[in-house]
């Protein structure tokens, strides 16, 4: 995403905002507390799943819950993918076709057969319209990428091609959800 | 550790898998049998096909009165042991398992196969909660994959525990264990479709690896 890169708001600002968040006081942003916050606002309501990978790309404790250290980094996050999207988003529909989406994904350096696109087409595009919304749109990049890293683990020599015994495999898939 | 005699992954029966989906052993009704729709199910009934009962239940649970439930309906309609609403993904997956045209919703004969396949769960998972603490933990859930027929590493098994209950990392309640369950089964079955001489290690390209991942999780 190094194109859509924002500057880092100031700790002032982003600690304004983490108070608001943290409607229960309690020092940590959970996953209701962020669905809510980022249902305000400019944006449409956040698809929980999409909200609970975020947290969990930021959540270094593991606890399932972020707190401001971790924060900043993940305001930065959504500000940058707004921006992508928003670039991708070729006729402001507030969503993404198909066509937008191949680009997107060539532009993050993936290079996917017309068949993946179509199985992310159908897993992500949550109305049948043939088009992917903005949440929708990052948790398709979180899930690739999140796939995509687990992969490279086990794929030392970077040929595309790994074997993995079954607890492994089961761990690799397993990363996405529970 | 992971090929057992007969082929099984870490031990699973040979032919668990098979024609029959699921084979959780012991418990009633096999637990998934919701797969394949089984018509004629509550023939004997009023309504053909529909048990009263469960008309009853559908029209509780659909709230906005469309002739349809989706799976936020049925998330305010269900609630664990820890007094908490089933989780999205526990409602995502089993809407998803019923609604053949996959509009997001079932109507009330789908809710019926529905109904059936949550009263087997609630009662493996009743089978297994042996302490009847509303959660299982983690030589309950041991114990019930292994009546299930995997044998996981204990690793695996708290990796399993680990990912479902964020906030101690010691237990499972019955909507996660639903979750698991069905997943592992799922991914299982996708291994063994590519472990064709049974090692228990199978050669995955990027692609097939990601068409896999994204087709079986919910």
């Amino acid at each position: 995403m190094a194109h859509f890169q924002s500057p880092m708001p100031s700790r002032e600002f982003l600690w304004g905002v983490f108070q608001r968040v943290d409607r229960d006081r309690s020092g940590y942003i959970n996953a209701d507390e962020l669905q809510s916050a980022l249902s305000n606002g400019t944006w449409s309501p956040f698809n929980p799943e999409t909200v609970r990978l975020m947290i969990g790309m930021f959540d270094r404790q593991n606890k399932g819950q972020v707190n401001f250290e971790d924060f900043g980094a993940l305001w930065k996050y959504v500000t940058d993918w707004q921006n992508c999207f928003r670039s991708f988003d070729r006729d402001s529909s507030g969503n993404i076709d198909k066509h937008e989406l191949r680009t997107a994904l060539t532009t993050f350096g993936y290079r996917l057969s017309e068949h993946l696109i179509d199985t992310l087409m159908r897993k992500f595009d949550r109305h049948g319209h043939g088009t992917i919304l903005f949440d929708d749109f990052i948790q398709c990049c979180i899930v690739l990428y999140t796939l995509t890293s687990s992969f490279r683990q086990y794929d030392t020599d970077q040929d595309g091609i790994i074997t993995i015994h079954y607890e492994q495999f089961l761990s690799m898939v397993f990363s996405l959800k529970v | 550790m992971f090929p057992g005699p007969g082929g099984g992954y870490g031990g699973y029966q040979a032919g668990g898998f098979g024609g029959q989906p699921g084979g959780y052993g012991g418990t009633p009704g096999g637990g998934y049998s919701g797969h394949g729709g089984q018509p004629g199910c509550y023939a004997g009934y009023g309504q053909p096909g529909v048990n009263p009962d469960i008309q009853q239940w559908f029209s509780t649970v659909d709230r906005d009165r469309s002739g349809k439930i989706n799976s936020n309906e049925l998330k305010a309609a269900l609630v664990n042991a820890q007094g908490k609403n089933f989780s999205d993904t526990a409602c995502q997956l089993m809407i998803g398992m019923f609604d053949r045209d996959k509009s997001g919703t079932i109507d009330v004969n789908e809710f019926q196969q529905l109904y059936t396949y949550i009263n087997q769960w609630l009662n493996v998972f009743r089978t297994y909660d042996r302490d009847q603490s509303g959660h299982i933990e983690e030589a309950e859930l041991n114990n019930a994959l292994q009546q299930m027929g995997f044998r996981f590493s204990p690793d695996f098994v708290r990796f399993l525990i680990h990912k479902s209950d964020m906030d101690n990392h010691r237990q499972m309640s019955v909507d996660q264990f639903i979750v698991v369950c069905v997943q592992i089964q799922r991914f299982t079955e996708a291994f063994r479709q590519r472990d064709t001489d049974r090692k228990g290690v199978i050669t995955l390209g990027f692609e097939d690896f990601l068409s896999v991942a994204l087709s079986c999780s919910i």
